[in-house]
């Protein structure tokens, strides 16, 4: 047995996939995670674009987003940790949920670098005449790794693994097809 | 108004629904951020160095753009299959929330964060908003789910 298959077969991993109710509420707290907490790293980004919330300071925004942005960054992580672990045979075949890990590495990169020349000198930033690149820089990486992370993570649901996929006709719709088809 | 599913263009590349899903989901990303980030104020839970107004000030227009965003990539997937959806409890139940979320929060939340509503009443009504958007997601992805349950 291979490590994803040890994986989905522990108990509660084994329950979760197969249940028709546990399976889609676990879904649904990951994406309300990432609608309500993603909602606030774009605001946190486009304020460091200047975009939005130009009246607020960067300090406002930033310490007080980070405690609710953690929040759920820990229950976003460990629903979609449940939702793999229970598809790890699938999950561990799948090249888009690859590509999600990697941009998911690349927030840690972008922390490591941006956290104490963006988030932790936010005084400095508030301070200057406008507001400098490295924010700016910040902002814009943030939101297309984030957009990367959510874009990945829709099309983990789409791949129909190795190998030629069968002829289909155009435009038959057999089954629904739906956000939450994931990898099922 | 809706084509049978065969003869929508929308269903002739296997790339347009995805891509679809994907602005959908970015959409009520930032609907439901700019909205939550409103209601957690009036609840008092965070951002109190500004008003209830300032904050919903802030991020009216973004969440007018989420709203925009969803309302336009949400009935393009509804149209690639919609007897479907039509058919589909979960879809209705979606709907019927909607029905409800989007008159609450203009006519309702809207004038309670613009007023720096603070008292038990706001409260109610910021988690009857944040329930109401909530059971809009559930609707949403419970409507690929829905069918095992029965």
């Amino acid at each position: 047995m291979g490590i994803a298959d040890t994986i989905q077969s522990i108990g509660f991993l084994t329950d979760l996939r197969e249940s028709a109710l546990v399976y889609p509420i676990v879904m649904t707290t990951h994406l309300t995670c990432i609608a309500v907490f993603g909602g606030m790293i774009l605001m946190t980004d486009l304020r460091l674009l200047g975009i939005a919330m130009k009246d607020r300071s960067v300090t406002d925004v930033v310490n007080q987003f980070r405690i609710w942005k953690r929040v759920g960054f820990c229950i976003m992580v460990t629903m979609g940790a449940l939702l793999a672990g229970s598809e790890a045979v699938k999950y561990s075949g799948n090249p888009f949920f690859w590509a999600k890990m990697c941009f998911l590495a690349m927030v840690a990169v972008h922390a490591i670098i941006f956290r104490p020349r963006v988030y932790n000198n936010t005084a400095a930033i508030d301070k200057a005449p406008s507001l400098p690149g490295r924010a700016k820089l910040a902002g814009a990486l943030s939101l297309f790794i984030w957009l990367g992370v959510l874009s990945m993570g829709r099309l983990i649901g789409y791949y129909e693994g190795p190998g030629p996929a069968p002829a289909k006709p155009l435009a038959t719709v057999t089954q629904p097809r739906h956000i939450s088809q994931v990898a099922r | 108004m809706f084509l049978a599913a065969a003869e929508n263009p929308l269903n002739a590349s296997d790339l347009i629904f995805p891509v679809l899903e994907c602005i959908h989901i970015a959409g009520f990303t930032i609907l439901l951020g700019t909205i939550g980030l409103v209601d957690l104020r009036i609840l008092g839970l965070g951002l109190r160095t500004q008003k209830p107004a300032e904050i919903a000030r802030d991020v009216g227009p973004w969440t007018l753009i989420g709203l925009v965003l969803v309302l336009i990539s949400g009935p393009l997937l509804f149209s690639s299959d919609p007897d479907m959806y039509y058919l589909n409890p979960s879809f209705l139940v979606k709907m019927v929330l909607l029905a409800l979320a989007i008159p609450f929060h203009y006519l309702v939340r809207r004038k309670v964060a613009l007023a720096n509503g603070s008292g038990v009443g706001s409260k109610i009504v910021a988690c009857t908003s944040l329930a109401l958007w909530v059971g809009v997601i559930f609707g949403g992805i419970f409507i690929g789910f829905v069918n095992q349950l029965r």
